[in-house]
């Protein structure tokens, strides 16, 4: 089967944000030695390359109908990504040392499209419930955002466990414990851009930016609707303008959904 | 580039609400029309011979843009490349408007989107975070600012 290559490596190379990369110690099938490699984790999709500014991919893994497992029997630090069906592999990993192992396995455990789509309805249905809650706020509901709250039509891979609205459960994850940390303050500052990387060139080496600076568009909770939506479609408007100026003007049916955001 | 082929035939196989023989043209100069069956998994286009198990080819369907070309067909431009597309020629316009709808709404980008919308709008409403329930509040993949380009506004009444 043919996989596009390029159409791989240029997602990975696009502006938006890589979700985790560092080095991890790859296991070879064959003689059961470790070699270190550059991991570059990008949505449901992990890279692997010798080295940070390495241009040539050695490989990538697709990070779906996968469980993630600590493997204890292979040392403290390892672990492995268990592709569940008959003559399908098992990827093991070690990493250097502990906490980079746990952020990995957590890293890895919510990257599938799977589970990604399961935990967009659960927030999708909680949305509605809150809005209703809300009152008034709803019936300004703009039908422009139906494509942002309308379900996405897959089913999970393998047709396995759909979200329980109580048992918070997703295939190939584990059930998580609810937390019971304090409230985030809401930052008051404006939100940050995400600093740009080509992730070829550039390793990241800092931390993620912390949770806790949401946008600030108001605390009134009956402000507009509408103006909610005009402030987080300000780069969707922009990049449709501009991809709209670089059209022919001919007469074509442009369909108005979101394309291209990246 | 390596990559893990039969893990990914194997997602070629799962079952999907978007799967239908379709006429598919490659980008190239020179490529015909030529029916194809055609399958959406996750963010992954599969297109496969009429009656053959295992796929073709897988085509990524992130950094895309899908168009509608006439009343019954669609095309995929990826790579930034506006004039190399990949056709689709479907039965009717119906199934051709839900295709591009699917396959626009399959984007694990589009989705990451709508997530880091309904997070940042559940929290305004409520004051909680909708992840943290889940323990996954700080993953950088949930990020609320996390590629969005928010145009700075006045915040001096806050």
């Amino acid at each position: 089967m043919k996989l596009h290559e390029k159409i791989l490596t240029h997602y990975l190379s696009c502006t938006s944000p890589v979700d985790k990369e560092g080095y991890l110690f790859k296991k070879k099938e064959r003689n059961a030695t470790y070699q270190r490699r550059w991991f570059v984790l990008k949505a449901n999709l992990l890279f692997y390359q010798d080295r940070p500014a390495d241009r040539h991919l050695l490989g990538v893994i697709v990070l779906e109908g996968c469980a993630v497992r600590r493997s204890e029997s292979e040392g403290q630090l390892a672990f492995s990504l268990v592709f569940e069906g008959p003559g399908l592999k098992t990827y093991r990993f070690a990493a250097g040392d502990g906490q980079t192992q746990e952020s990995w396995v957590k890293a890895l455990l919510s990257a599938s499209h799977c589970y990604l789509s399961l935990l967009v309805r659960d927030l999708g249905r909680q949305y509605e419930e809150a809005k209703l809650q809300q009152g008034s706020g709803a019936s300004r509901h703009s039908s422009s955002l139906s494509a942002l709250t309308q379900p996405t039509h897959f089913l999970p891979v393998q047709g396995r466990a759909t979200v329980v609205r109580e048992g918070r459960s997703y295939s190939a994850c584990p059930v998580l414990q609810t937390q019971s940390t304090p409230p985030k303050v809401v930052a008051k500052k404006s939100p940050k851009l995400w600093p740009r990387r080509n992730a070829h060139v550039t390793p990241l080496n800092g931390p993620a930016p912390l949770y806790g600076e949401w946008p600030l568009v108001g605390f009134d909770p009956l402000e507009d609707f509408s103006k909610l939506h005009d402030y987080y479609g300000q780069e969707v408007k922009k990049a449709r303008e501009e991809w709209l100026r670089s059209r022919r003007a001919e007469d074509e049916c442009i369909d108005g959904h979101l394309i291209d955001l990246g | 580039m390596r990559f893990n082929e039969k893990e990914l035939v194997s997602l070629s196989r799962q079952p999907s609400e978007m799967a239908a023989e379709l006429g598919m043209r490659g980008p190239k100069k020179g490529d015909v029309v030529k029916k194809r069956l055609v399958k959406l998994v996750v963010n992954f286009l599969f297109y496969f011979r009429t009656d053959e198990e295992e796929p073709i080819g897988a085509l990524l369907l992130e950094q895309c843009r899908v168009e509608r070309e006439d009343s019954q067909s669609f095309s995929i431009a990826f790579l930034d490349e506006a004039e190399r597309k990949y056709l689709f020629e479907c039965d009717s316009e119906e199934q051709c408007g839900e295709w591009v709808d699917s396959i626009v709404k399959a984007s694990y980008e589009f989705m990451r989107k709508n997530l880091i919308f309904y997070r940042t709008e559940i929290h305004r409403l409520t004051g909680k975070d909708p992840l943290e329930q889940y323990g996954i509040s700080d993953e950088t993949r949930f990020q609320v600012n996390n590629g969005l380009q928010l145009t700075p506004r006045d915040t001096s009444s806050l």
